[in-house]
């Protein structure tokens, strides 16, 4: 009360998290893998910028995409890079994504109940040089798939790519069986069609696309000259490549 | 509590419910009736409310028993569960909503088809092979999923409802002691001992 | 959880070329126990027009009793059939005379609007569940699994499919859209509707 009396009682709430939009997805080949998300960041019917990379290179073989409360993605890609750069010190060279994975979940469940407000997808190139998704919820729980869309649009994205990447709901030719992976060319349309969807159907995706391609070393990389603009993000020569797509989206 | 279920087969109709009437904790019935035979071919197992329960069943039955004074032929089961399937719709937008689920296991005379009706509180129709009310169908479903055949014979088809009354008293913490098991056919409706 | 969800269900309506196809999953529950995998929630309004309503069952069949009267009396006054545009406006007025405690369907309309020149021209539309008309040019969708129906068709639908393509379009997109929603499936089935017949198929889907 306006007399500073305790004669009622009162509440007062922080909430220390929001929603920020937006919406990522990764898909898996056999020596490659593809990590894509969009650029823009809104809260509410708001947008804050239409320029908010949510997709991030850790080494030259793996890329994390962060999706959820934004904040807590930067400070959790933060300190994901701080811990690799840690390992490299200490062990001289990257650490393998299925480690990466691991110290994912262990760093997201050690906030167990204060947790990381963000939907996490690692995608890069496993040891032995095969392409590797892996996604996980908020509090670290995670698995290895093929293909994964999280955020914002992932009821839109998941069920289309049920279709297109697990030929769900398909039946092969009489005699044949379905591929267990696509071709990197296939992938990417698949991939921009994606985020064109759900750009068109989704108020909070939009404004930017960056795919981000690893590839495993000595992968030949004529797929992606059709590409314009496509930068390489490589830091060492001889091993796994990271390249960068960028392209527009629809910006209403 | 109540607990009614009821499936088809080759011919026939089978309805079961409790006949358990309690009062909170409290049983105070044992051997309560609570499938009226609307006509000589049509059954309704009724659950629900106490009070309601009982009212719009008889409301039901006097109106099936009007139409067939009425007009000499009664309705066949399609048209009589469309019939109780709008007083139930019609009741819910009402100032005081019957709260009353129904199984209406009927055989058309004419056809010489059996058919059964899930019917529930909001007017929610559905023709089904094999349907239960309450707690019994968290049990029985499951069972008439993997046991259920369309075309069994009658002693088949009361061997299936015994599973599923032995299941439910096996596994549901507050299950009812008896049942009361009739059927529906060609020959009309009578009472089956189990 | 909403009424809405309650007995859960989704409809999906698609333009082709000269065609439209209208498709719905069969399931019928009381929220997560599944009741029947053999509930309809599109039914046919002339010979050249369907409608569907998802959402609440009981309203699913009040309604199509209420549309079965409305169009009988509109068709011997006029004595001639109702077009899509029309019925789609008795479908809207319909709904907005409860606009305060309305039914809870968001019906779906696909049918073959008759033009001046005796041609028949693809037409589709949704409402809200007070009668709001959404008039698309692609494809239109309802019910539970609604968003994932979006992304799908946005992702598989192209102007100009001719019957056959559109089938399996509208087919595939509701299958693996149903299949991401706990409140869809257990099968499916598919009406398309071309100037001189309507092609119904049943769809036999997941059963989880």
């Amino acid at each position: 009360m306006p007399d500073g009396s305790f004669s009622h009682p009162q509440q007062r709430q922080f909430n220390p998290y929001t929603e920020n939009g937006g919406t990522i997805l990764a898909i898996a080949g056999k020596d490659f893998s593809v990590i894509a998300g969009d650029t823009r960041q809104s809260e509410g019917y708001s947008i804050q910028t239409r320029y908010a990379p949510k997709v991030f290179r850790l080494t030259d073989r793996a890329v994390l995409a962060v999706n959820g409360f934004a904040a807590d993605g930067n400070m959790f890609v933060k300190k994901v890079q701080q811990r690799l750069e840690w390992y490299r010190h200490a062990h001289a060279k990257d650490m393998p994504l299925g480690a990466i994975a691991r110290l994912i979940q262990t760093m997201l469940y050690g906030r167990r109940f204060f947790p990381y407000y963000v939907y996490n997808i690692l995608g890069g190139i496993e040891e032995d040089g095969t392409g590797a998704v892996y996604s996980f919820d908020p509090v670290g729980s995670y698995e290895r798939e093929a293909c994964r869309a999280a955020g914002a649009a992932q009821s839109l994205v998941q069920p289309f790519l049920d279709n297109q990447i697990y030929f769900k709901n398909q039946q092969a030719p009489a005699g044949q069986s379905h591929p267990l992976h696509l071709p990197l060319s296939d992938v990417l349309a698949i991939v921009i069609d994606s985020f064109t969807s759900a750009t068109e159907r989704h108020i909070e995706v939009g404004d930017g696309l960056e795919i981000y391609v690893v590839l495993t070393k000595g992968r030949p990389t004529q797929d992606l000259e059709g590409y314009r603009g496509v930068k390489e993000l490589t830091t060492r020569p001889d091993g796994d490549r990271v390249f960068l797509i960028q392209r527009e989206l629809k910006k209403d | 509590m109540d607990v009614s279920f009821a499936l088809t087969g080759k011919g026939y109709v089978l309805v079961a419910a409790d006949t358990t009437a309690a009062h909170s904790i409290i049983k105070v019935k044992s051997d309560v009736d609570k499938i009226k035979e609307l006509s000589p071919h049509l059954l309704m197992a009724y659950s629900g409310e106490p009070g309601d329960t009982v009212q719009f069943a008889e409301y039901i039955e006097r109106n099936i028993r009007l139409y067939q004074i009425r007009n000499t032929y009664g309705l066949r089961p399609q048209s009589a569960a469309s019939w109780i399937r709008r007083s139930l719709a019609e009741s819910l937008r009402s100032r005081h909503p019957y709260s009353v689920n129904l199984l209406l296991g009927g055989y058309d005379v004419s056809t010489y088809t059996p058919h059964l009706y899930w019917v529930d509180y909001l007017g929610t129709l559905a023709e089904v092979p094999f349907a239960a009310h309450g707690y019994g169908s968290y049990f029985a479903l499951s069972l008439l999923d993997r046991y259920h055949d369309p075309e069994a014979s009658l002693e088949e088809g009361i061997a299936t409802l015994r599973r599923c009354i032995d299941e439910v008293a096996k596994r549901l913490v507050v299950s009812p002691g008896k049942y009361l098991v009739k059927v529906v056919d060609k020959d009309g409706t009578r009472v089956i001992e189990i | 959880m909403s009424i809405m969800q309650h007995n859960g269900g989704s409809v999906i309506a698609m333009v082709g070329k000269d065609c439209v196809a209208i498709a719905s999953d069969l399931r019928l529950g009381v929220q997560s126990l599944s009741i029947s995998s053999n509930f309809e929630k599109i039914f046919p309004v002339t010979e050249r027009l369907y409608v569907g309503f998802p959402g609440l069952a009981t309203d699913v069949t009040t309604l199509r009793e209420v549309f079965r009267y409305r169009v009988n009396m509109y068709t011997i006054k006029e004595e001639r059939a109702i077009e899509p545009t029309i019925f789609t406006q008795l479908v809207s007025s319909t709904l907005y005379e409860r606009r305060f405690g309305p039914y809870f369907i968001e019906p779906v309309i696909a049918g073959l609007q008759k033009t001046p020149s005796g041609s028949y021209e693809p037409f589709i539309a949704a409402t809200d569940l007070i009668g709001c008309i959404n008039f698309a040019k692609d494809f239109v969708v309802a019910g539970t699994a609604s968003e994932k129906l979006f992304g799908v068709a946005e992702g598989l639908w192209e102007p100009g499919l001719e019957p056959e393509d559109l089938f399996e379009t509208i087919s595939q997109t509701l299958m693996n859209a149903v299949d991401r929603d706990a409140f869809s499936g257990w099968g499916a089935i598919v009406h398309v509707i071309t100037k001189d017949k309507v092609i119904t198929r049943k769809l036999k889907g997941r059963m989880d």
